[in-house]
């Protein structure tokens, strides 16, 4: 590349952006993802809707149960989760460096043993996803949710990580912000799917 | 960007720069990291399986299907992405390392080496965009000529039915996912941020890996023909449980492409409507948008909503595919039919997807070329908006015979002719804008005009359609395939072609060669309607779509589509060679040709790197032609150095 040429086209940088909204572009980015993530929700809902009410298909289909006990303390710690990363993100709001460290600590443990929990009860269920539309629709409603769960436990950890190595203050926090709003996302999620896979 | 003008601290960022030209050569982003990221990244894939088949017990270990899809269409294509730079920023951010400060090295284009990188600047990645849906239009237009090479004459065993049905399912699929959709996506890309008086998109960086998305998919879908059992031939559609358990490996590449082009669509959506949202200039009200920038606006509104459902629909097919779920499965307890109600939620308003931002271009053209305000820029703006809510109520008028409860019918007949309201309202303000206007036939316009007869014939029989009993008379007809060519060919594509050349001269800086350009129109316009109008006769009579083969009372007319459609196909050689000719040697273009007062046309052709010095402030409508005095917006006199970069190639 002629060093001359290009330094020639060089730019004095852009101009200042006008901003024409009072939302910040990453919040409503991250509103207009969750949008569309409820989307992909509802379609594997509306694959539920189709086995379990136009099918009629017998829910939990015997032989099989779903331990709806331990998913209840599955989601306690979920919801729990919650509030934790509720906590953290208003300390740093308030200069907390240390409370939102260990507010992002303590969700990213709770999110993770969520996920091995989920991963300790798919394995010990005594059914897998051949056998039948009751199966398919539990492990492809909780496994999506999973997914969303792992993602939310990277963002988290990435979050944790940045923490400790001293960035976030009381000025600068959108990163905890944003990815705060996932997290309640998946934790709202959850409370949905709990409700109509185990419950209902 | 020079090492000269590299930040100092930046070096301890990037040992791979300071290092030895090997090492930067194979640690560097670019397509050698891409390549060897993509084996490791499939290695690991094939890794992850086979240890968890391993650890699981289950027979046969190394059961290809899995290992395909986790290996080859999942991790492989991440270590691309990887590879090429689209995560670098955001893997330093995300570690909590010093990131690089956004020094703008990734903003324009010197040297067409940087057409082959993962770029941030809008100008750039719109380019790409086009560039790249343009092969796959090319691609899938061949594809065309081959189905129409077996349907020349009646018991022709040029294919076996199998590859036949491969190859007008791939055509489809490249045409819609990696034409008709991505290539509106360009051109939005490199207008709307200008439009908008930004200097750039909401997301630079998820903007540029986005765009990186497509070539994955399209070379996915290309090289299903490639694996055991050849491509995947239940057509687009890829209605279950036929595409779900009776196809061989090339099913899955369907699904996961779409999977990829559906995540890009969604992505660009998305900062699309960040963008119009929070990016508009001073005084740019959402009354005074342009209606391109409105189209995409809706548009965007529709893709963020609709196309998690087709995500939906293929996850689905691919999870009775690979891990024999019984979603589509009868006799398991599945429901059929649920992929097509699913499939249609996304693909009805996909319908719109692949129209409304031609529309917006029409507008702009039309508007233009007759020197005239665009008649009822209100009701233009709010008829999009109309189109996005009834979009979402008519999508079962493709089951009427699928064996769906009959009751839904009517309610859907009534809310697609209902649709009709709006897309009239659209056509008619057009036409009332050309009245008694000032018409430039440049190309453009010529194809605006080959956009409106043409997209009123499809729309029409798009009417007749929408009645269940001609519905249920032409069902799997070429009825159906003339109509969906008449408004997609004779909608969507003329827009398109009307766009590329009504901003080839902002995006290159050269004017093309005007009389190639209305060659090309002729040619495509007349090719165009020999091939598809005779089908509608075709499909009325009888002949069904998707047959390799067909009754011998067919033959003559068949004979005469297939020889119309090699010479519509000839006609994109025109467009190719008076687009790469003008692009390296056409006449300079001037800041503004066509003497409009959106704001693309206020700056230099191609536009300054970070489109404006200042951020202009917008004084009224950007529709006023031959209202005497009347001002789009202001812009800060430019710097005398912008003058010169016209003249840069």
């Amino acid at each position: 590349m002629a060093a001359a040429h290009a330094e020639h086209l060089e730019h004095h940088g852009p101009p200042a952006p006008h901003y024409s909204s009072r939302v910040t572009p990453g919040v409503l980015g991250m509103f207009l993802f969750i949008a569309s993530e409820i989307m992909l929700f509802g379609s594997f809902f509306t694959a539920y809707f189709f086995v379990r009410v136009v099918n009629g298909t017998p829910w939990p289909t015997p032989p099989y149960h779903l331990p709806v006990y331990v998913a209840f303390i599955n989601t306690c710690i979920l919801v729990t989760s919650s509030f934790s990363m509720h906590w953290g993100l208003q300390s740093i709001k308030r200069g907390n460096v240390w409370g939102l460290r260990a507010g992002l600590l303590l969700t990213f443990l709770m999110g993770l043993s969520f996920l091995i929990t989920q991963a300790i009860e798919y394995s010990r269920i005594g059914f897998n996803t051949t056998n039948g539309a009751f199966a398919t629709i539990f492990f492809c409603l909780t496994g999506l949710h999973g997914v969303h769960v792992f993602v939310g436990l990277s963002i988290l950890g990435f979050m944790t990580i940045r923490a400790f190595r001293g960035h976030f203050s009381a000025e600068e926090h959108h990163g905890v912000e944003i990815g705060g709003i996932y997290w309640h996302f998946v934790d709202v999620m959850w409370i949905v799917v709990y409700l109509t896979v185990y419950i209902l | 960007m020079t090492a000269a003008t590299l930040d100092p601290h930046e070096h301890h960022l990037t040992p791979s720069v300071r290092r030895g030209p090997v090492r930067r050569l194979l640690l560097g982003p670019g397509f050698i990291r891409a390549g060897w990221m993509f084996c490791l990244f499939g290695a690991i894939g094939f890794g992850l399986v086979v240890g968890f088949r391993w650890w699981g017990g289950w027979q046969p270990l190394f059961d290809m299907t899995p290992i395909t899809l986790v290996s080859l269409l999942v991790a492989g294509p991440l270590g691309f992405l990887a590879g090429i730079g689209a995560f670098d920023y955001w893997t330093r951010y995300a570690i909590g390392s010093p990131t690089r400060p956004e020094d703008h090295s990734g903003h324009g284009a010197r040297t067409w080496h940087d057409y082959f990188r993962v770029n941030t600047d809008h100008k750039v990645i719109g380019v790409q965009y086009l560039v790249t849906t343009i092969f796959f239009f090319i691609a899938g237009g061949f594809l065309a000529m081959l189905v129409r090479v077996q349907l020349a004459r009646p018991g022709n065993h040029f294919f076996d039915p199998q590859t036949y049905n491969g190859l007008f399912s791939v055509h489809a699929s490249l045409m819609i996912f990696l034409f008709v959709i991505p290539a509106f996506a360009g051109l939005a890309n490199f207008v709307v941020p200008l439009m908008l008086g930004a200097p750039d998109m909401a997301f630079p960086r998820l903007n540029a890996l986005s765009f990186w998305l497509l070539p994955i998919a399209g070379i996915m879908m290309l090289s299903s023909f490639l694996v055991p059992g050849g491509a995947f031939a239940c057509g687009w559609t890829g209605y279950a449980p036929l595409c779900s358990t009776h196809q061989p490996l090339g099913a899955i590449f369907f699904n996961q492409g779409v999977q990829w082009a559906g995540a890009s669509s969604i992505m660009t959506a998305l900062n699309f409507l960040v963008t119009i949202i929070t990016m508009r200039a001073p005084g740019l009200t959402f009354w005074r948008l342009p209606l391109l920038v409105w189209a995409n606006f809706t548009t965007s509104l529709l893709v963020v909503i609709a196309t998690p459902f087709i995500a939906g629909s293929q996850f689905f097919s691919m999870f009775d595919h690979v891990m024999h779920t019984a979603f589509f499965d009868p006799n398991n307890g599945g429901y059929p039919l649920g992929y097509q109600h699913i499939f249609w939620f996304y693909s009805h308003p996909a319908v719109y997807i692949m129209m409304l931002p031609g529309f917006g271009i029409m507008s702009e053209v039309i508007s233009v070329f007759s020197r005239k305000p665009i008649f009822g820029y209100r009701l233009m703006a709010l008829s999009l908006m109309a189109i996005v809510v009834l979009g979402f109520s008519v999508w079962a008028h493709h089951m009427f015979t699928s064996g769906m409860s009959s009751w839904l019918r009517v309610p859907m007949m009534v809310t697609t002719l209902l649709i009709a309201v709006p897309t009239g309202i659209k056509i008619f303000s057009w036409i009332a804008t050309m009245w008694e206007g000032k018409l430039h036939f440049n190309t453009p316009m010529l194809f605006a005009l080959g956009f409106l007869s043409m997209f009123v014939i499809g729309g029409l029989s798009g009417v007749m359609l929408g009645a269940v009993p001609i519905d249920i008379h032409v069902t799997d007809t070429y009825f159906i395939v003339a109509h969906l060519h008449y408004v997609l060919f004779g909608g969507s594509v003329f827009t398109i072609f009307a766009g590329i050349y009504y901003w080839f001269p902002k995006m290159t800086g050269r004017m093309y060669d005007e009389r190639l350009g209305k060659l090309h129109f002729w040619l495509t316009f007349v090719g165009f309607n020999l091939t598809f109008f005779p089908m509608h006769l075709l499909g009325t009579e009888g002949m069904p779509r998707r047959v390799a083969d067909y009754a011998p009372k067919f033959a003559d007319l068949n004979m005469f589509i297939s020889l119309a459609s090699f010479g519509l196909g000839a006609s994109v050689l025109v467009f190719l060679y008076n687009m790469i000719t003008s692009w390296k040697n056409g006449p300079i273009a001037p800041a503004n040709p066509w003497r409009a007062l959106t704001l693309e046309w206020q700056v230099s052709s191609p536009p300054p790197i970070f489109n404006f010095d200042e951020i202009p402030q917008v004084v009224g409508s950007p529709y006023e032609y031959g209202v005497p005095g009347a001002q789009h917006a202001i812009l800060a006199p430019s710097p005398t150095h912008a003058v010169e970069e016209v003249a840069a190639p």
